[in-house]
């Protein structure tokens, strides 16, 4: 190589060429193991030996998510682009959508509404959830006990969102219903609260009821893989509660809030059946605001409503993300 | 002499004989404590609704929608639901809305279940189409775009091919879409504590890839499959805010449709209480056969491992092996 322009003693290249020639060798070998490994993995996989089986597999299911999935999310951006006619929509490329929508300040008005209710519920449900969990994941001993809890706590994400949204309404928070009972009893309150029925509270307080799952669940499998070990030292060490929780806990539950905080937000500011059902008409979010413009056969105003919900979506999921990094933890 | 050591030293107390029994007193773990009661009080707040709807649902001729209850105690309001002869009945609808919803949801269930376990495979595989990150963003996007908007795409979609939205082909697909996230994450968890050797053992005996297929995989991985069912079954079981923009009128309506437009349809009496608590209880129901399965399922299988650990001892860690149910005992 260079040794022709900076003349060098012979042995000390032939020893850096030995060098090299040890370090590449290492390298190879370095590599072997894994390749071996790898090989063998194959092998015991069976009978895979070509990509095409795999291709297979899969195709099926990302043929039916294109079609039921992403085809739909392009066709809504697509239709938020074209122009309304009587009968929903015609191929005319406008933006006319999108500056009458920039100019409705019932729609933003209706985005802040429902982002705030977002966020309360976010807060609400990770509060509320986060004992629940922990008492589950750290406080249970038995794990016949911890499955049984987890699956009685769990049992209503499997049952209609709708009945218990109704299941809400009138019984539990209307005019007549049995808080305003209970309250009136109590002597808190002498008249009945027209307000909770149908109200904001009324849907935020069910909005919580409905979605708390999400939250402790995520919550509930970060927490259970939190080294107890860690938990143990840090008391031996004389760390007190909140030092442990603010040290030890929080940060190995990070993925964990942040997946249920995901799951809650997109949830709230998607929902149309909970605000519909529990605000009986009175309260509006922009889930029934787009809603209410298809049912007017506005498709293409509807369309564009709903991608700026999806851009506001992706904003705030991109946020709550920033507080763990996700890909590493999982 | 020495032999007199030797009892000397037999006899003697050594330090280690003595056990030392320090009398540790347990301190009551009040966090443990003020938890679990927070917890009822969760469990509370999680269930009362439905408490309050399945008690009103058994009140008298004269029930309404709100407390007192009013007596007597009476099925009639159940009876709207089956019986077409009773006052107010409803029971044309709740039969054929239930048999729309139940065929409905068991083709989504058996779908679910397939996807999933084709997906969660093809996913272990290790697809090396280099996209699999893209189409693991791809799945969980079915997980985390709000339902409201696939059935808003899904109807756009199917007016700019000019077909009419129908249940069979466009809410079920729809339906079908949320559960496969769900059906997938449970696959991966099964798949990742299922040992493929076994596979192999099987073939090396001369299993042809059906037979390994019928009598290994399948046997290990059914409850997961189980669970991907169930998923499918009980979302579109449940599903409203899909279904409601992708029917179009003529078809009988699923449970959810027939409960969610009962406010502004007809009037509003305990009989919708008793639909809906009995469509959760069918849902509950479910649940519980489904977690008797896979405790059955557990205790059988890990049956054979614990005998050998108790056999042995326990010396090489056998009962670990034994899993979920030999660490529960």
């Amino acid at each position: 190589m260079s040794s022709s322009s900076t003349p060098e003693p012979p042995g000390e290249e032939a020893a850096l060429l030995a060098l090299e020639e040890i370090e590449e060798a290492e390298a190879i070998l370095e590599q072997q193991p894994p390749k071996a490994e790898a090989a063998l993995g194959e092998g015991a996989r069976g009978s895979r030996g070509s990509g095409w089986v795999t291709t297979a597999l899969a195709a099926p299911g990302f043929v039916y998510i294109g079609f039921y999935l992403v085809a739909p999310l392009v066709i809504i951006i697509l239709v938020s682009f074209w122009t309304w006619t009587d009968a929903g929509f015609q191929k005319t490329w406008t933006t006319a959508n999108y500056s009458e929508l920039f100019n409705d300040s019932t729609y933003w008005h209706n985005m802040l509404s429902t982002f705030e209710t977002s966020l309360i519920a976010v807060a609400a449900c990770l509060v509320l959830g986060f004992p629940v969990a922990y008492f589950l994941a750290l406080k249970v001993e038995s794990l016949r006990i911890q499955i049984a809890l987890f699956i009685v706590a769990l049992a209503p994400f499997w049952t209609s969102f709708l009945t218990r949204a109704i299941a809400w309404t009138f019984p539990l928070m209307g005019r007549e219903g049995a808080l305003n009972q209970v309250l009136i009893k109590l002597q808190i309150v002498s008249q009945p609260v027209q307000d909770f029925g149908f109200s904001t509270l009324s849907v935020r307080l069910a909005m919580i009821q409905l979605y708390i799952l999400f939250m402790i669940t995520p919550l509930f499998f970060s927490l259970a893989q939190v080294d107890r070990a860690a938990l143990e030292a840090a008391r031996d060490l004389g760390g007190n509660w909140w030092r442990t929780f603010r040290e030890v806990i929080l940060p190995q539950t990070m993925p964990g809030i942040v997946i249920g905080s995901i799951f809650i937000f997109v949830l709230t500011m998607g929902d149309y059946g909970t605000v519909a059902t529990v605000g009986g008409g009175n309260i509006t979010s922009v889930g029934t605001l787009i809603y209410s413009k298809i049912g007017a056969v506005q498709y293409p105003q509807g369309a564009a409503s709903a991608v700026l919900l999806v851009i506001v979506l992706m904003i705030g999921v991109w946020v709550i993300t920033r507080f763990s990094n996700l890909r590493e933890e999982l | 002499m020495i032999q007199t050591l030797v009892a000397a030293a037999e006899t003697a107390e050594r330090p280690q004989d003595v056990v030392v029994r320090r009398k540790v007193k347990r301190r009551r773990d009040w966090g443990k404590i003020g938890l679990g009661g927070y917890f009822v009080v969760f469990l509370f707040f999680l269930y009362i609704p439905m408490i309050l709807m399945a008690i009103l649902s058994f009140q008298g001729p004269t029930g309404q929608l709100t407390f007192p209850f009013r007596a007597p105690f009476s099925l009639d309001w159940w009876k709207t639901l089956f019986d077409a002869n009773t006052f107010n009945t409803i029971a044309d609808d709740v039969s054929a809305s239930g048999r729309q919803s139940l065929w409905l949801s068991l083709v989504a269930g058996g779908i679910v279940a397939i996807f999933g376990f084709s997906l969660s495979m093809a996913f272990l595989r290790r697809w090396r189409f280099k996209s699999d990150v893209v189409a693991f963003y791809v799945i969980m996007l079915a997980l985390m775009t709000p339902a409201f908007l696939v059935g808003l795409g899904n109807q756009l979609l199917w007016k700019f091919i000019g077909q009419t939205p129908n249940l069979w082909e466009t809410a079920l697909g729809a339906n079908v879409i949320w559960g496969i996230p769900f059906a997938f994450l449970v696959m991966l968890a099964v798949w990742n504590r299922y040992d493929r050797h076994i596979e192999e053992a099987a073939r090396d005996l001369g299993a042809g890839a059906v037979t390994t297929f019928r009598e290994v995989t399948l046997p290990l991985v059914w409850t997961g499959l189980f669970g991907s069912f169930l998923f499918g079954f009980t979302l579109t079981w449940n599903d409203f805010d899909r279904t409601i923009l992708l029917q179009n009128g003529y078809e009988a309506q699923p449970l959810p449709i027939l409960i969610g437009t009962w406010p502004s349809s007809r009037p509003i009496l305990p009989n919708l209480y008793a639909l809906g608590a009995g469509t959760t209880a069918v849902t509950l129901f479910l649940i519980l056969v489904v977690l008797v399965a896979v405790t059955l399922r557990l205790r059988f299988r890990s049956a054979p491992v614990q005998q050998a650990a108790e056999e042995f001892g326990d010396t090489v860690g056998l009962g670990e092996a034994g899993g979920l149910a030999a660490r529960a005992k």
